[in-house]
């Protein structure tokens, strides 16, 4: 399948990189030090069962997991070789290189217009040349400029579930982050819908670094490159996505992928 | 595998306990729904109840026709109104009992012969004053004896006693026009004589000298001739009941007032009722310093005694106008009671108000009335015509005091140099006008609640957003619990704090506080620009909402040094010059009232709003503060997400989803504002004033029904009106309420998720 594909040129191997990096909430531990290398410009996809910790390593990518109560962490992240735990690093602007897309969609109170450049809006910045600009390229990126072109300034919620979620993903690639962490972004959403976002998936890794967490394992197949499973907290296995779902070197992974436990 | 045991075929059944009580709860909870609302109306139905008596007018029937062969001229009656008398000027008076029409004739006393020629009835003092044909001037009383049978009035009987004559010195020929005053400790006879060099009018002074056996003894102080200082011949002559005073009406349709006191008789005033028309009648009202003029076209106006703009001596002036008498003879008969008179013309009646200038009652009469008079209680009126046959009413006017343009209107109070909202209740004399207003209490209310607000609003809001948005949550934990337990700070206890301990520690302190109002958010806001500027790893090591420890020094700083430097400001800059010495000095409190003309009174609105803080901040703050935190956190988690600082979450996301919330939490504010009570009555000092000023107190209406009801008698127009000061309260706090909950809806609506 042509989707699968090797890093492109010049593009990092590592461009994040955790480092034996342990998570707890509060007397929790969620992750048990994960070591992995997320390479640039490509999809990576995070599986593993409920409660793996998944979620919470993705999370950690852009300091979300920091407005969460009584949380702390050993090791470190790196995005292109700078730790995201550096004094000297502003979480704000952090948050502005890595986007994110979240499980349930989650469009403001306010017009599509305004859900789009609401990134834009917080930096400051009100040039209405580039507000628009930045609302046709976004929402042209996210294939759903066609469909609402006409209505740009009505209320987000007048959308279906899935252009919603596109809405979304304008919304977080709207500042043009580098990376772009998706969690679960097709969770509440129904196939046809699905499928519209995994293929926004395949045409937006030419532009950003995608780390997805799925339970879909088809999903996982049909628009990852490289594919982590993570089981009790801790990476079992990680590879290439065909490596990992064809030929999976530990077992859990096998058992998981073939279905005898989720 | 054994085989599945049969299933029980009961196990689609419900159970009977089930039914029942499914059943039961139903009952209960419609019951208990019903009950409410029962009870809400039977609230309403009681306050209704208590209030519609006060916009009823009055109520007149006629009870019974008498007669009596004498044409009056004047008539007087006892206080129950069952025995009237006639009289026109001949040698006896003529009773007629109201109940069986039986009639007894009283002798006049012995005049040695002399013609009465003028005659007047006092109903005040209950005395005829006479004047006879060759100048003497004197009068009798008549007395009434009630009969009690069981506790219960059964007769009255009517006797009629002899007062000492003078003659007059002045002037001469017979008395035509007489007018008789009693002060207690002495009295005036006003009377005007008709003789062939001319009329002369005299005011009589005379002494009442006591002797403590009981029985007084009248003697002469004085006459006074005061033709010479009227514009015009006279026309009219009236002394009032108190014997203070004697307006004397001239021919040219202007009055002269006298004023007569323990150095004599003085013109005081020459005023003009009626643009052309001339007073054909002059009355006193009950309280002695207003009168009705009726002029020669109908037209009746009241006049007053106040001091213009609030100085020098006081003298008439009109207040009120009446709506115009029709052609006729005019009657007049002023309550005792109350500022309440029975006016008319022709076969027309009215019952009359002054206080607020309305018409209780107007009617028609069978008869071609010539005199009538209104009892004592106010209770029944009396008219007769010139045949001699009179119609008796009943009255019944609970409430006079009582009409929308007294309790909402500017009225020209008695004594007052214009009209204006008032409100007192009630005074130290019988004669005393009631000052019913409920604009003062209105705005009392709405000056507290401002005050509170004021200081409330944005303590508490702030105080929600900063621990919805920002407080780590360990501390929020005990923050939040903290609020809530303050607002169930007895308010008791608050209002005693304030009157007591914080009023008089602000008092000397106003400099400092004012200081402490401008230092402390200026601070507040200094320091967060400069820590915005400090370098992010100087800023990272109080991440997550720990930054108020770095801002609490600073504030704490502010505080102090303006608490200290308050007083040093005050000699700077509130400095007040004493004109008269020279002396300069320098204290608020008196500084205050020189430059601003406002009032400064230790237990003032800010005192208030201080302590209303503290009632209303936590009702505010736990109401937004759920709001706030309510709001998903997928929405603040992606405002975060697409680079949103802490505040720019707070500001684009947080505050409209959480509006309607905060919305509902101002107006609960609002309420609890608007209905305090113990601490407006013991922080406010209650004076009902109508100034917006910070450094004195206020009525509210909540306060005055805390304060006014213990005194107020049941069923009296002061407890009425209390209750409709509770209806007003509750139809403010109501349409406020509506509205705010149109725009919540409107706010929710628009910023709806999904």
């Amino acid at each position: 399948m042509s989707v699968f594909s090797k890093p492109p040129e010049g593009a990092r191997p590592d461009f994040i990189r955790v480092d034996n990096f342990s998570f707890h909430y509060g007397e929790k531990q969620a992750i048990f030090n994960i070591d992995m290398a997320i390479p640039e410009n490509q999809v990576t996809a995070l599986i593993g069962p409920s409660g793996c910790g998944k979620s919470t390593l993705l999370r950690n990518m852009n300091r979300m997991n920091d407005l969460v109560e009584g949380v702390r962490h050993e090791g470190d992240i790196r995005i292109g070789g700078v730790s995201l735990y550096d004094p000297s690093i502003e979480v704000i602007s952090l948050r502005k290189r890595v986007g994110m897309v979240f499980q349930k969609y989650n469009p403001f109170a306010k017009s599509i217009y305004e859900n789009v450049i609401f990134s834009l809006r917080v930096a400051g910045r009100s040039k209405r040349s580039e507000l628009d600009e930045t609302v046709e390229r976004s929402l042209r990126s996210a294939a759903l400029w066609d469909e609402v072109k006409d209505r740009l300034h009505d209320s987000a919620f007048g959308l279906s579930g899935g252009q919603q979620q596109r809405l979304c993903i304008a919304r977080a690639i709207a500042n043009q982050p580098e990376i772009l962490l998706m969690d679960e972004p097709c969770a509440a959403l129904d196939p046809l819908a699905t499928l519209k976002i995994e293929q926004l998936i395949l045409s937006l890794k030419k532009q950003f670094t995608i780390v997805i967490v799925t339970h879909n394992m088809e999903q996982a197949t049909r628009c990852s490159d490289r594919t982590a499973f993570l089981y009790m907290g801790r990476l079992i296995e990680f590879g290439e996505t065909m490596q990992i779902f064809e030929n999976p070197k530990q077992k859990e992974t096998e058992a998981y992928i073939t279905g005898r436990f989720s | 595998m054994d085989p599945l045991p049969p299933p029980d075929p009961k196990r689609f059944e419900v159970s009977r306990g089930t039914l029942l009580f499914d059943r039961f709860m139903g009952i209960a909870i419609r019951l208990g729904g019903i009950s409410v609302i029962l009870a809400v109306f039977g609230i309403f139905y009681f306050i209704g109840k208590e209030v519609v008596p006060l916009f009823q007018s009055a109520e007149v029937k006629p009870v019974g026709m008498m007669h009596s062969d004498v044409p009056p001229a004047v008539m007087g009656v006892d206080e129950w109104g069952k025995l009237p008398f006639f009289y026109n000027g001949g040698d006896k008076l003529v009773f007629i009992q109201a109940k069986d029409q039986s009639r007894k004739e009283v002798d006049l006393p012995d005049l040695n012969g002399g013609q009465i020629t003028a005659f007047s009835y006092d109903p005040v003092h209950q005395r005829v004053a006479l004047g006879l044909a060759d100048g003497q001037v004197g009068s009798f009383a008549v007395h009434y004896q009630q009969t009690y049978e069981d506790g219960k009035l059964s007769g009255v009987d009517a006797s009629v006693e002899e007062e000492p004559f003078f003659q007059l010195e002045h002037g001469d020929g017979p008395v035509t026009e007489i007018s008789y005053g009693d002060s207690g400790t002495g009295r005036i006879i006003a009377a005007k004589r008709e003789g062939s060099t001319g009329s002369s009018v005299s005011i009589v002074q005379l002494g009442m000298k006591r002797s403590l056996l009981g029985k007084g003894k009248l003697s002469l102080i004085g006459e006074t001739e005061v033709s010479t200082e009227l514009p015009a011949p006279a026309s009219l002559v009236r002394s009032s009941q108190n014997g203070a005073m004697v307006l004397i009406a001239c021919e040219n349709g202007e009055v002269a007032y006298f004023l007569a006191d323990s150095e004599g008789v003085s013109k005081r005033q020459t005023f003009k009722p009626f643009d052309t028309a001339v007073p054909r009648q002059i009355n006193f009202l009950f309280g002695g310093v207003s009168i009705i003029v009726t002029g020669s076209d109908g037209e009746q106006s009241q006049w007053s005694l106040f001091r213009k703009n609030g100085e020098g001596e006081r003298l008439f002036g009109e207040t009120k106008t009446f709506p115009n008498l029709p052609q006729g003879k005019v009657l007049f008969a002023g309550s005792q009671r109350n500022r309440s008179f029975l006016t008319g013309a022709g076969k027309h009646l009215s019952i009359r108000h002054s206080t607020s200038g309305a018409v209780r009652w107007e009617g028609e009469t069978d008869l071609d009335p010539v005199a009538a008079v209104l009892d004592a209680k106010g209770e029944n009126f009396i008219v007769a015509a010139a045949d001699g046959s009179a119609e008796r009413y009943s009255i019944h006017d609970p409430h006079p005091d009582s009409s929308w343009r007294a309790f909402f209107g500017k009225v020209w109070y008695e004594g007052g140099s214009e009209p204006v909202y008032q409100w007192q209740s009630t005074g130290g004399t019988d004669d005393f006008e009631p000052k019913l207003s409920l604009i003062p209490l209105i705005f009392g209310s709405l000056k507290g609640t401002f005050y509170a607000l004021l200081f409330s609003i944005p303590v508490a809001l702030l105080a929600a957003l900063f621990s919805a948005a920002f407080l780590p949550p360990d501390i929020k934990k005990v923050v939040k619990p903290t609020m809530e337990i303050m607002s169930s700070l007895p308010s008791v206890v608050l209002g005693f704090l304030a009157g007591l301990w914080l009023a008089p520690i602000l008092e000397n302190r106003v400099p400092s506080v004012l200081l402490m109002l401008i230092s402390i958010p200026l601070t507040a806001l200094l320091t967060g620009f400069v820590w915005c500027r400090l370098p992010i790893q100087i800023r990272n090591r109080f991440e997550g909402g720990r930054e108020w420890l770095v801002v609490l020094p600073f504030l704490a700083l502010a505080a102090w040094l303006s608490w200290s430097l308050g007083p040093v400001i005050e000699k700077i800059f509130f400095v007040y010059k004493d004109p008269a010495t020279g002396k300069e000095i320098a204290d608020f409190r008196v500084w205050w009232p020189h430059a601003t003309g406002a009032r400064f009174e230790q237990r003032n609105s800010l005192v208030l709003g201080f302590m209303m803080g503290f009632a209303v901040i936590p009702v505010i703050f736990t109401i937004a503060e759920d709001a706030l935190s309510n709001v998903p956190k997928s929405l603040t988690a992606a405002a975060s997400a697409l680079g949103a600082n802490r505040w720019q979450v707070v500001w684009t996301v947080m505050l409209p989803v959480a509006s309607s919330g905060i919305f509902s939490a101002l107006m609960i504010g609002f309420g609890r504002a608007v209905g305090e009570t113990m601490i407006m009555v013991m922080a406010t000092g209650n004076t009902p004033v109508t100034q917006w000023n910070i450094f004195n107190g206020m009525r509210t209406l909540s306060a005055n029904i805390a304060v006014e009801l213990p005194e107020a008698s049941e069923g009296s127009t002061h407890y009425r009106t209390l209750f409709l000061g509770a209806v007003v309260l509750f139809a403010m706090t109501f349409v406020m309420n509506t509205i705010a909950e149109v725009l919540r809806q409107r706010l929710r609506e628009r910023n709806k998720l999904v």
